[in-house]
């Protein structure tokens, strides 16, 4: 036996001892788990306590506004130095909790319109990042090594009880509220609307501690509707080759698409490109998407089966309500959505992800951290990768099978859509990408890098398609690369024998070696020309937000 | 099943917003009758924009296209949108006041000939100031000769819209025709904004500068005639129609009178919403575009 004194442990409880004394401060505010609206700063002071863990809910569509409205609002001599989670930070006072002190640590996953202030705010030593994650990865941490304090949630409706109904955007909150109700964390949710009876329980309120009726209802965001008015020709040219080139050629039939205009292009080829090659039926059949507009011609003229979604999307709850076939709907026949689990589907369960990128490397290394802007990863690492725990199989991911081996697994698509150059005439193929510089200047391990150049199996441009997966050797892959690069600094290295080569063994396409007419590459092709066509589309039922309105 | 029976049927038709502002002059045409005058292959460009860095085109943004509508004689004048926002500069100012004025003398000799504008600009090309309003003035006047013969036909399709100083042009013309996603006005909203302040007008509120400027509010005031769907063939059929009509007894901008005593009958010590003036200048029946 060592020598070392076993010291006894005082208490088992401290964690629900704890939560119980700062509940207790706040009682005489509450009506049940409903606590008055203009107690919620003086409430928020007596239950969070410098230093704690706050998850804050906000990723890429709704915030828990009402509650970041308020934090900012508490005396930061009584709360400071909190450790913020928060999946994305999308707000201007997500960032003004660290201005005034109140926050100084912070873990996240995505930073879009905050991205340049993230990127000041490190260099002014002002915030300190953790790590940027990928969603499931900090939700993953939640039940790991970072578990939370106090959450602050959003919900459409509350019953008395504090029962919650999440309504079509529920999105992050169970996984949230799973970490902390179980851990003896304090829940605070704000709702919309307090009512008699919900029209369905999302999360019992045996999970929740404070319900607050917020002062508007919560922001959302119409972040995956594509104007199809803003489609262009190079696009639907590269979603033609993804169509014959990969969707065809490989027979995938369940896929996930990032929110990008060549994404937009292909779905709104499904109903008329792919239609007359005759493949409706045969790909594109399941999707782990949200419900995007442009996917509405698909689903009208019988490609799309079945959709699951992370979160939903705005104007679109209608449309949902009246097709519970294809969406996953609650006995109330709202939308219900599930980020967590559609990450899950979109990462293991689907054949396909095919998202854009800003740009790429030589290695096909890509990243949407571009100078001066930390923008984090969100979800697309996830579903951008090849996932090594997958054992079932389907038609594409054997066909992406090269090694003959019986012991040799079968491969995930990757598929990366790029134009060779930016806005404005910059390559979007670049020699070293800015993420390098961008993680040496944040002080990161490593550089932020998106998407793997190991896990793309596929990179389309509008000159051809670079069939990675099939290449043998670094040098090879480069090549393969540099041949649908255009006159980009890595485009520039190929030459034209040994693109030949490449074409001819069938690791680079060019359209007209897959059958594509780059004549036929218009406008006229798309089911959709602007927004009024999907509103005809839907029959009415697509109610199109303000701010895509052009009437 | 062939594929378009399952599109609805809005979806086939045959946008005139999708087509490019030559494509949209040709298919007002009766065919075989349109010919273009002044066309990209006679390099007639701006002299200016190159010195700015700016690379002109060579039609300058301006398409003049002859030819009989419903039988008679028309001329068709198209901004293109797509080319420095259908501004108008000396060139393309040139070429409309041309096309007017040989259209007066045709008529004034007997060949009544009616004027099409199709007009998404924002008025006045900035980088050549003062012979893009010069253009106006001389545009307007020769409306005004026009239009004593043969009807000036304004279009407002989108999704540029009409502003600035060609909006006068609009304001002059015998008919304006409108879809529910153009907009008409004077000033546009972000110019409104910038004078004014983000409470007076928010020019990132697409609800509030439809209910203001769209088709619908401006039909259903009577500033503008006709609201047509995006429907090449529904435009060309209200333009027919309009062509065939000739020149109202009394244009809209003659009727000072009126439209003074419906401004000053206005009770501006409220906030006045679109709906309410609409019924209130019970000018034509249109229902949405207003929230």
């Amino acid at each position: 036996m060592s020598e070392h004194i076993l010291q006894q442990r005082k208490s088992w409880t401290t964690r629900r001892d704890e939560k119980a004394r700062r509940m207790r401060a706040v009682q005489a505010w509450m009506s049940g788990p409903v606590l008055h609206r203009e107690k919620t700063i003086e409430a928020l002071e007596s239950v969070i306590v410098s230093g704690d863990r706050i998850v804050m809910e906000g990723d890429n569509q709704k915030q828990a506004d009402f509650l970041s409205r308020s934090l900012v609002q508490v005396d930061a001599k009584k709360i400071h130095d909190l450790h913020l989670i928060i999946s994305s930070i999308s707000r201007p006072e997500h960032l003004t909790l660290f201005e005034l002190g109140i926050a100084k640590k912070v873990d996240f996953a995505f930073a879009g319109p905050q991205s340049l202030r993230v990127a000041q705010l490190l260099e002014d030593g002002v915030l300190e990042i953790g790590a940027i994650h990928t969603y499931v990865e900090l939700y993953a941490r939640l039940l790991v090594d970072l578990v939370p304090n106090v959450v602050l949630v959003c919900a459409e409706q509350a019953d008395q009880e504090g029962n919650l109904f999440t309504g079509p955007n529920t999105e992050d909150t169970p996984v949230i509220v799973e970490a902390a109700a179980f851990h003896d964390a304090i829940v605070i949710v704000q709702v919309n609307k307090i009512v008699d009876k919900l029209p369905r329980v999302d999360i019992p309120a045996s999970w929740i501690d404070i319900v607050i009726e917020a002062d508007k209802p919560f922001a959302v965001e119409p972040l995956f509707t594509r104007d199809p008015r803003h489609i262009n020709d190079l696009q639907i040219l590269t979603g033609m080759m993804v169509i014959r080139g990969v969707y065809e050629r490989h027979q995938v039939q369940s896929l996930n698409h990032g929110i990008g205009f060549d994404t937009a292009a292909i779905e709104l080829l499904l109903p008329t490109y792919a239609e007359s090659l005759g493949l409706r039926g045969k790909i594109c059949k399941h999707w782990a998407l949200n419900p995007h507009p442009t996917l509405i011609p698909a689903i009208e003229s019988g490609w799309v089966e079945s959709v699951h979604s992370f979160g939903s999307e705005v104007g679109m709850d209608e449309y949902i309500r009246a097709r519970p076939d294809i969406f996953f709907t609650g006995r109330d026949g709202s939308l219900r959505s599930n980020r967590v689990l559609c990450q899950l589907a979109g990462q293991y369960a689907v054949d396909a992800f095919v998202g854009a990128t800003l740009q790429m490397d030589g290695d096909a290394n890509s990243s949407t951290v571009t100078t001066g802007r930390l923008a984090g990863f969100g979800g697309a690492p996830n579903m951008g990768s090849d996932p090594h725990g997958r054992r079932h199989s389907s038609p594409a991911w054997l066909d992406l099978k090269t090694d003959p081996a019986p012991t040799a697994r079968g491969r995930k698509l990757v598929v990366q859509t790029l134009e060779t150059f930016a806005k404005g005439g910059v390559p979007a193929f670049v020699e070293t990408l800015d993420a390098v510089e961008v993680g040496k200047q944040a002080g990161m391990p490593i550089a932020p890098i998106m998407i793997y150049g190991d896990d793309v199996s596929h990179v389309v441009t509008e000159e051809g398609i670079a069939y990675l997966y099939k290449t043998e050797g670094i040098e090879e892959r480069r090549r393969a690369l540099a041949a649908v690069a255009g006159v980009s600094p890595v485009g520039l290295k190929a030459k034209p024998e040994e693109t030949a080569e490449l074409r001819r063994k069938g690791i680079v396409a060019y359209p007209e070696d897959i059958g594509v007419h780059r004549l036929q590459a218009n406008r006229s092709l798309l089911a959709a020309r602007s927004m009024e066509d999907l509103v005809a589309w839907s029959g009415g039922l697509y109610q199109a937000p303000a701010k895509f309105r052009n009437w | 099943m062939s594929t378009s029976e399952i599109f609805p049927a809005f979806v086939n038709r045959k946008s005139f917003i999708e087509l490019d502002g030559r494509a949209r002059a040709q298919s007002l045409f009766d065919e075989g009758t349109a010919k273009e005058l002044v066309g990209p292959f006679d390099r007639v460009e701006s002299p200016w924009l190159a010195i700015q860095g700016v690379t002109p085109q060579a039609d300058d943004g301006c398409i003049v296209i002859k030819g009989k509508i419903g039988g008679l004689s028309a001329v068709v004048v198209s901004l293109e949108g797509a080319f420095q926002g259908g501004s108008i500069g000396e060139v393309s100012g040139a070429k409309m006041t041309a096309a007017l004025d040989l259209a007066t003398k045709d008529s004034e000799a007997g060949k009544k000939t009616a004027a099409v504008l199709l007009l998404e600009t924002g008025g006045v090309r900035l980088q050549e100031a003062n012979l893009g309003l010069a253009a106006i003035a001389e545009v307007i006047s020769s409306i005004l000769a026009l239009r004593q013969h043969a009807p000036v036909i304004t279009v407002v399709a989108g999704t540029v819209g009409c502003f600035g100083g060609m909006s006068l042009a609009a304001g002059v013309s015998s008919y304006v025709v409108m879809t529910k996603e153009a907009r008409l006005g004077l000033n546009g909203p972000e110019v409104i904004e910038q004078e004014s302040g983000i409470d007076e007008f928010d020019a990132s509120d697409r609800a509030l500068i439809w209910a203001i400027h769209g088709g619908e509010q401006r039909v259903g005031m009577g500033e503008a005639d006709a609201l047509v769907e995006d429907d090449a063939d529904k435009i060309a059929s209200a333009i027919r129609g309009y062509v065939q009509a000739g020149p109202p007894s009394e244009h809209r901008s003659e009727q000072v009178k009126l439209y003074r005593d419906r401004i000053a009958a206005l009770d501006t010590s409220k906030q006045i919403d679109p709906i309410s003036l609409r019924q209130k200048w019970n000018g034509n029946d249109t229902t949405g575009g207003a929230r």
